[in-house]
């Protein structure tokens, strides 16, 4: 697949806060880069949209972490720079983001949320190969998040877009691959389940925690719970989505059990059969990875791995606690 | 209190009954300072966008230069300005010195630092996230400083206010550069002060009270405009 290159990211040039030498993005997917705060996150989307330092591309539409609305009203604010063909983009993409009514009214006016909403509008409407996002779903409440991010998704089908967050909910709701992005650099980059679920070492670990993302489709809403298809299993998990959302379910490895008795009569709702295929003992939790069609991680401590006495190949059962497990919908047909 | 009070009595006087003459000297009067306002205008206010939001080596000694600019004795600007409008000097061909266009081009000279300095103290203003969304819009110049002047219209108008307020209340570097010939180069404020020179005192304040009356229509006016709600657009 083709990617675009991105060479000597340094900023600035004689006290880095980033320093990457190279980062290249696939066209047509949405990169990550996660990390925490003062990592260098935002920096290092200024230097991509050529706002400092050389190496950018200045045609990248560019969404800052606060986007400033100017005097005047939304409408003013949302064609601004847009040529005609984008204008009737941007109305498109204001109405399905929730602020098309608020066009006539002063920008000063809105929220904090609707100015986001409003500034996502404009920065998706630009004709850009390239789309650059900071933190933009920060000021939004889960809910409007994933509209949102349905809406991002979907603009953002077909062009790349480089999005900037410290929130593992947003990085599963709008991420293809994540870079985990610490004091400038990037330590590890990759599909953003298999980052989230299997850090490459300890300091990533203790940024992006250890996560499970599994992508399944909602089945039936069942109280405070969903039941998502996953493969072949079903998996309850808290959300409120109707049937046939698309969705992604993430759950930590700390609330995976693993057994190797009969968990049948159980309450547990989520448990499935599955073959250990790794263990990495790699700080004061155990890595316990098991194929259960798809792979889950467990975090649980050395002394449970020396009772269990599992090692790779060994059959065991994985529980996960429903209400420990959350669903998040995502664009692309929901 | 019996001088003041002929003072005030000679000033009524003197309105109702200069007529033509003082008519003469206000429409001069409007028109040189109404003309050196606009081209200060026009060149400082954009100057002083770009050199608000400009991030280039040299900007504070050019900042400087604007600051100097606004404080530099209007009686040295005019000598300045004469020396090279006089027949011998530089731009002596032009024939213009004693004229009107002399007076303009000495007012545009004190008018343009003003504007610039003030409009760019508001850009300096902008808050970083204006700034940083400037940048991220990636406007053509013209585009982006039109954004920026109605951001920080009561700047702009503030501006104006000042510029007009310099020039118009001006008087060392217009009578320097202009001579106060009646009929021909006498505004207001030289007018004002040939009237004291020659002890007309009730002239001189009826003249001073027609200034005011002046300043005081152009800054209501600026004032309002400075409170209406100017949005891009």
């Amino acid at each position: 697949m083709a990617e675009r290159r991105f060479e000597d990211l340094r900023w600035p040039v004689d006290d880095p806060i980033v320093d990457i030498p190279e980062l290249s993005v696939e066209l047509g997917e949405r990169l990550i880069i996660f990390g925490p705060n003062g990592a260098g996150k935002t920096t290092l989307l200024r230097l991509i949209a050529a706002i400092e330092g050389e190496g950018g591309t200045p045609y990248a539409s560019y969404l800052p972490q606060r986007p400033y609305l100017f005097r005047g009203t939304c409408r003013a604010n949302l064609y601004l720079g847009l040529d005609n063909a984008d204008r009737t983009k941007a109305d498109d993409l204001a109405e399905r983001l929730g602020v098309g009514d608020r066009l006539p009214d002063q920008a000063r006016t809105l929220s904090s949320g609707e100015r986001m909403r409003l500034s996502i509008a404009r920065t998706l409407a630009v004709d850009s190969p390239l789309v650059l996002l900071d933190e933009p779903l920060a000021p939004l409440d889960l809910r409007d998040r994933e509209v949102v991010a349905s809406v991002i998704v979907d603009a953002l089908e077909g062009r790349t877009g480089i999005i900037v967050t410290h929130d593992r909910d947003t990085a599963a709701m709008l991420g293809d691959r994540l870079a985990v992005m610490i004091d400038g650099k990037i330590l590890q980059i990759g599909p953003v389940s298999e980052v989230l679920a299997t850090p490459s070492d300890d300091t990533v670990a203790e940024i992006v925690g250890v996560s499970n993302v599994v992508d399944g489709r909602v089945l039936a809403r069942r109280g405070a719970l969903v039941e998502v298809e996953w493969g072949e299993h079903r998996f309850y998990a808290l959300g409120d989505h109707s049937a046939g959302t698309p969705v992604k379910v993430l759950f930590g490895g700390e609330a995976v059990g693993v057994h190797t008795g009969d968990l049948e009569g159980s309450s547990l709702r989520n448990r499935f059969r599955g073959v250990v295929t790794e263990v990495r003992e790699t700080g004061r939790l155990a890595e316990v990875v098991i194929d259960c069609g798809s792979p889950v991680v467990a975090l649980i401590t050395p002394g449970s791995l020396d009772t269990l006495n599992i090692n790779e190949g060994s059959e065991v059962q994985v529980s996960v606690k429903a209400t420990a497990a959350r669903a998040v919908a995502v664009g692309g047909g929901a | 209190m019996e001088f003041l009070g002929d003072v005030i009595e000679d000033a009524f006087a003197f309105l109702g009954n200069s007529g033509g003459q003082l008519a003469e000297v206000l429409l001069l009067t409007l028109i040189v300072a109404g003309v050196a306002t606009a081209i200060g205008v026009a060149i400082g206010v954009p100057f002083g966008i770009w050199l608000g939001l400009g991030r280039f080596r040299g900007r504070a000694f050019l900042w400087t230069l604007v600051n100097v600019g606004m404080a530099i004795p209007p009686v040295l600007v005019g000598l300045l300005v004469l020396l090279l409008l006089w027949s011998d000097g530089p731009l002596g061909s032009l024939g213009i010195l004693f004229t009107p266009a002399a007076m303009v081009i000495v007012q545009v000279a004190l008018a343009t630092p003003i504007a610039a300095g003030v409009t760019a103290g508001a850009v300096a203003s902008l808050s970083p996230d204006a700034r940083e969304q400037l940048d991220a819009l990636h406007l053509a110049p013209v585009r982006r400083g039109r954004v920026v002047a109605r951001e920080i219209w009561p700047g702009v108008t503030a501006a104006v206010a000042a510029a007009f307020g310099r020039v118009v209340s001006e008087v060392g570097a217009v009578l320097i550069v202009g001579g106060n010939i009646l009929g021909e180069t006498r505004v207001l404020t030289t007018a004002i002060v040939q009237e004291t020179r020659q002890a007309r005192f009730g002239a001189a304040l009826a003249l001073g009270f027609v200034l005011l009356v002046i300043a005081f229509t152009v800054n209501g006016t600026l004032t309002w405009l400075q409170f209406r709600e100017r949005g891009i657009g």
